[in-house]
């Protein structure tokens, strides 16, 4: 039990905001991995009447092949998690080896990546997503891997800047000038200090990740197979007049508030731990 | 300098793509996917891979791409049989206007709504605010667009659902621009809302740290009007971080626009955008994300420019590294994803 330490205190840093921002992505989290527990009816494939509202046997209702909403919602919860944390694991960890080696080498490398990272910033991402998505097919792999490869830039950028400033510091010097190794300073002083602003970033990018997932998915570039909450708006949206319909109580509404909650509860998280974990950036 | 190498870059990566995809364009120009349908000879094949110029060396072909982009050829879309540069020019006015309308309602929310929490810092009216605005800026825009549609036009019926203006009417001067906005009110209202966030958390943070400065305690001391301390020396200094933000926001502004387009069914880029993906008119999309990161990278060399001469300190030759820090930072500290 020697995570309850670091756990407790981190809670007791945490605003009012961040805990239950905290407390409602452990309950999603855990309706994910607990779908098959948490359902009774199948989740891919048509169990009553199309379009049945909430009530009796279908806790959420069906949507217009008679396919159960929560369970479509336990389930596609799995989708938009693999695609926040596949996406946060692999450009967090690419974005943080560049900034570490931009900042601790200097010199034209540095200047080419931070060019680079330019670059990326005046891009507008979802044209490019989309143009992307749409040639390189839109299987969920692919989708996590064109986010990560236009998110590496904001942790890069972050990890550079702190690294610069790390270099500085006193016991960085004397390190070096014992003659340490860059990989050793790297390991044993830099990323103790750099771990903790990258896990911050990383919480940023799968919000973001999720949010864009969604939106492909809504444009009709979400993968078919997999169905997460994106989709189901995306279908829901293309009924013919939802609007002028009862259905989108249910059928629109629920995933919508899901969504909502996981992304705001995302974002109320880690601009909290944001705060603690580097206060200038709380500040400015 | 730094756009004309990004746009450079978008350019290449738009001439590879095709050229990288799997299969062959002719298969693709024939029949489905996978399937080859015999319906070229091989003298037809070759016959229309020396008239597109494919059996040339991969560079020639690179710079006639270019060439041809100058004199304004985007190509020849499959699906709607027409000039890509034509369809694209057909749309533009509706995103333009709807980018650049929902770019100034939301610097005015965000001003207005900055500056009240600013002045109110730490009460319960900034509290909630600030919570309401993360929230708001975290919810993507579509799905903050279908709330609407449903609450305002098919619950209230107080907008139309669709389009961008009513089609078959026959209307004149003013009507008719009465009808475009009535039209256009739910989806730039959506558009504004859902990047007003972002402008929010810049305007109180700056006028914060304004608040602070030794010329505030300055013009207190000379006795000067609240009005004007807050207007002419507290505001007017936090404004001018804004016009580096608002064009680095384009990106995401151009994003929210497809995808608040298709919402509401609105003409523009988004929409047909959307409309090639689903036939995958790949000339058409590739067309359509130039343009579209054409635009946002023209902004944002503009507002470079503006900022520098809107800022005195940036206004001699050898403070423009400074300028360069101050916009890093900037963007380090206002990451707002799209």
């Amino acid at each position: 039990m020697f995570l309850l330490k670091p756990i407790n205190k981190m809670w007791r840093g945490l605003t009012v905001f961040g805990r239950v921002g905290l407390l409602i992505l452990v309950l999603l989290i855990f309706m994910a991995i607990a779908a098959p527990y948490l359902t009774w009816q199948p989740h891919h494939a048509s169990s009553g009447p199309s379009l049945a509202p909430p009530g009796g046997a279908h806790l959420l209702g069906t949507d217009e092949l008679g396919v159960d909403l929560w369970a479509q919602i336990c389930y596609g919860a799995r989708v938009s998690l693999i695609v926040g944390l596949g996406t946060a694991l692999l450009a967090g960890l690419g974005g943080g080896i560049v900034g570490t080696f931009a900042g601790y080498r200097g010199g034209w490398s540095e200047r080419a990546l931070m060019r680079l990272i330019d670059i990326m910033i005046v891009m507008p991402d979802l044209p490019v997503m989309v143009v992307l998505a749409a040639f390189f097919g839109s299987s969920l792999r692919n989708i996590i891997l064109v986010l990560a490869l236009f998110s590496w830039s904001y942790p890069a950028r972050i990890v550079r800047a702190q690294v610069l400033a790390l270099k500085e510091q006193a016991y960085v010097k004397i390190a070096r000038s014992y003659g340490a190794g860059a990989l050793y300073i790297i390991f044993r002083h830099l990323l103790p200090e750099l771990l903790p602003i990258l896990a911050v970033s990383m919480i940023r990018l799968a919000g973001m990740a999720i949010v864009t997932e969604a939106s492909l998915a809504f444009l009709g570039l979400g993968d078919p197979t997999s169905r997460s909450w994106g989709l189901i708006i995306n279908h829901a949206l293309n009924f013919r007049g939802i609007y002028f319909t009862p259905y989108w109580k249910w059928w629109l509404l629920y995933p919508w508030v899901f969504l909502t909650l996981l992304v705001s509860s995302l974002a109320l998280l880690g601009r909290d731990l944001e705060r603690i974990a580097d206060p200038r950036v709380a500040k400015g | 300098m730094e756009y004309l190498v990004t746009f450079l870059v978008i350019l290449t990566m738009n001439f590879f793509l095709p050229r990288l995809m799997p299969g062959d364009p002719f298969v693709h120009l024939s029949g489905e996917a996978g399937e080859e349908i015999a319906a070229f000879t091989r003298e037809q094949r070759e016959y229309f891979t020396v008239y597109y110029g494919l059996d040339r060396p991969l560079r020639e072909q690179y710079f006639r791409y270019l060439a041809g982009l100058m004199r304004g050829n985007l190509g020849f879309s499959y699906y709607y049989k027409n000039d890509v540069a034509a369809i694209i020019l057909g749309r533009l006015p509706w995103t333009l206007l709807m980018v650049t309308a929902a770019t100034f309602l939301s610097l005015l929310l965000g001003i207005l709504l900055g500056s009240f929490s600013a002045w109110r810092r730490d009460s319960w009216q900034d509290k909630v605010t600030y919570l309401f605005m993360v929230v708001f800026s975290e919810i993507p825009a579509f799905l903050l667009g279908s709330m609407l549609l449903i609450v305002f036009a098919g619950g209230l019926g107080l907008f139309p659902l669709a389009g961008a203006m009513t089609h078959f009417a026959s209307y004149t001067g003013w009507e008719k621009i009465e009808d475009v906005l009535h039209h256009a009110a739910l989806p730039v209202l959506t558009l504004s809302l859902a990047r007003t966030g972002g402008i929010y958390l810049l305007v109180r943070n700056t006028l914060t740290t304004v608040l602070g400065k030794d010329y505030m305690r300055t013009a207190r001391a000379k006795g000067l009007r609240e009005q004007r301390i807050r207007y002419r020396h507290a505001l007017r200094n936090a404004l001018l971080p804004l016009v580096t933000r608002v064009a680095l926001q384009l990106g995401g502004m151009v994003g929210g626009a497809v995808l608040v387009e298709n919402v509401f069914a609105y003409p523009g880029l988004g929409r047909l955008m959307r409309e090639a993906v689903f036939v995958r008119d790949y000339p058409l999309l590739q067309g359509i994300f130039l343009v579209l990161a054409f635009g946002v990278l023209a902004a944002n060399l503009l507002a470079d420019l503006l900022y520098r001469t809107l800022d005195p300190r940036t206004r001699e030759g050898e403070t423009y590294g400074k300028q360069k820090a101050a916009k890093t930072e900037q963007k380090e500290r206002s990451h707002v994803p799209a």
